[in-house]
């Protein structure tokens, strides 16, 4: 899973809708893929993204350190480091967790299991 | 405007003007076109070869000009009727009054002009003829490229790869769509929308059908088309209750072939009280815990939820295009699921004599408003599977 995905999905256990989002990644694995740079789709993609968690997950992973507003204008560097941050990492295993309801959602051979028990939908 | 005869394929007749139009719109060409008279620059047509030869004996010389010395090839082609290689060869000889100088070129000539005989039927005379020249072929190779009995993990829903190419057009599939496939199986659409530029992610309900069976998988197939940079990846959720962030319009495309409770039985999470008692709630708290117990997905609110989804998570002006099956007798226009976010663009039949599946291409045109879905009776698609095990409805 790479983070632009993670950057979309959100705890959906009924009722839980504080905090459900981003979920936390924890006891992951990551590998870097390499990816050609495509500026366009960054840019494309910005006003798609959740920037705040993408600030708030990369800081916490250790990533990278963007700034809390998505800036006005992004030069190169910037979308070559977004690039780098969406698109090259990408999680092998691991889990998410909720911070409202503390849901697990498992991470394995890179496919998160985003499924409920069915007492919870 | 410069008149044009596209000539197409004649196999899934349905979809070829729809994805001629969705082609239009995504290179930006404005094309008018005549349902009557079906890639040729069109010179002249006629109703037999001799009106032909007196246009284009009537042309201004300036015309020919472009032409005279290039190399050359000459094609005759036939709609509803065949020509022998010798009639061809005649035919062609018969336009030797043309003024090209330029030496013959089977292989790479710079230009090919074409005959194209149009028959009532097989055993009559060619009623019309159109002469051209011939300006672009279209991209049937790709149809090779991804043929399924090539591609390495394939499962009972793969889709045929032409219709899968014609469903990444309808869609406006570019270079760097955002495109999901919400029903993704052994990941069909993920390949055919990455040709075209997009990027993807899937998702399904069985874990299963992604992860693959031994050594192959939808990552199998993505590393044998060598698509591992456009497509993103996949998750394993249910669609009945889906882990979208649902503050923003994040797809371009929807390219699905939703679950008819046919070939894959459809499942979402739930559980039936009439058989069980509620089991305590577990929690996930375990990386391998016991797999959620299922009910069955009814086709029905498989499409609403689609249709919800789509007018919900796509951006304006991006595309749902999914398949419905319809029994063919009871089939009504107002089977097909209406959305005031969503414009019905194109709806295509294939047909398999009691039984069709319909190609709907819909366009998100306003922002999501939450209402119950209209559509009426529903009759078409209605216990569907019913009818095609049955052959009756309940």
């Amino acid at each position: 899973m790479r983070l632009i995905t993670h950057n979309m999905l959100q705890c959906h256990v009924k009722g839980c809708n504080k905090d459900n989002f981003p979920l936390k990644l924890e006891e992951i694995e990551i590998e870097e893929l390499e990816a050609e740079f495509n500026a366009d789709f960054i840019k494309s993609m910005l006003n798609r993204l959740d920037w705040k968690a993408l600030a708030q997950t990369t800081f916490s992973l250790g990533i990278a350190q963007l700034p809390e507003e998505m800036p006005e204008e992004l030069n190169d560097e910037m979308l070559q480091q977004l690039h780098h941050i969406l698109l090259e990492v990408d999680i092998t295993s691991g889990r998410m967790v909720c911070q409202g309801c503390n849901h697990v959602y498992p991470i394995r051979d890179g496919i998160p299991n985003m499924l409920l028990t069915e007492s919870e939908v | 405007m410069i008149p044009y005869l596209v000539y197409f394929v004649q196999f899934h007749e349905d979809f070829r003007l729809p994805e001629l139009e969705a082609l239009s719109k995504l290179e930006n060409v404005k094309i008018k076109f005549n349902r009557e008279d079906y890639s040729n620059d069109l010179w002249t047509t006629g109703n037999n070869y001799p009106e032909v030869y007196k246009n284009l004996k009537n042309f201004d010389p300036e015309k020919y000009k472009p032409y005279e010395t290039s190399t050359f090839k000459f094609m005759v082609e036939t709609y509803n009727g065949t020509r022998t290689m010798k009639e061809q060869v005649d035919i062609i000889n018969t336009f030797s009054f043309l003024p090209f100088k330029g030496s013959i070129d089977l292989k790479k000539p710079d230009n090919t002009f074409m005959v194209l005989e149009k028959y009532p039927s097989p055993t009559e005379q060619p009623c019309k003829i159109y002469m051209g020249k011939l300006v672009g072929v279209g991209n049937r190779q790709l149809v090779a490229t991804y043929d399924l009995k090539k591609r390495k993990y394939l499962g009972t829903t793969s889709m045929d790869a032409e219709l899968s190419l014609i469903m990444s057009n309808m869609a406006l599939v570019h270079q760097n769509s955002l495109v999901l496939d919400p029903f993704v199986g052994t990941g069909s659409f993920l390949i055919t929308c990455s040709h075209y530029g997009a990027f993807t992610l899937g998702s399904d309900i069985d874990g299963r059908q992604i992860r693959g069976k031994g050594k192959t998988s939808i990552k199998t197939n993505v590393e044998q088309y060598n698509m591992k940079k456009r497509v993103l990846g996949t998750i394993v959720s249910d669609m009945a209750h889906h882990p979208w962030r649902n503050n923003g319009e994040l797809f371009d495309a929807i390219v699905t072939d939703p679950p008819y409770g046919v070939r894959a039985g459809a499942k979402k999470i739930g559980l039936n009280t009439d058989k069980y008692d509620a089991p305590p709630p577990t929690k996930r708290s375990v990386m391998n815990p016991r797999y959620p117990l299922t009910v069955p997905y009814e086709m029905e609110q498989v499409l609403m939820d689609l249709i919800e989804f789509a007018s919900k998570y796509l951006v304006i002006g991006g595309r749902l295009v999914y398949w419905l099956p319809t029994n063919s007798e009871e089939y009504n226009i107002n089977d097909i699921p209406q959305h005031p976010s969503l414009k019905l663009i194109a709806n295509s039949e294939q047909s398999f004599g009691k039984w069709s599946r319909r190609l709907i291409t819909m366009e998100k045109i306003k922002k999501y408003e939450d209402i119950r879905l209209t559509g009426e009776g529903n009759t078409g698609h209605y216990q569907f599977r019913q009818f095609y095990f049955y052959g009756k409805v309940y």
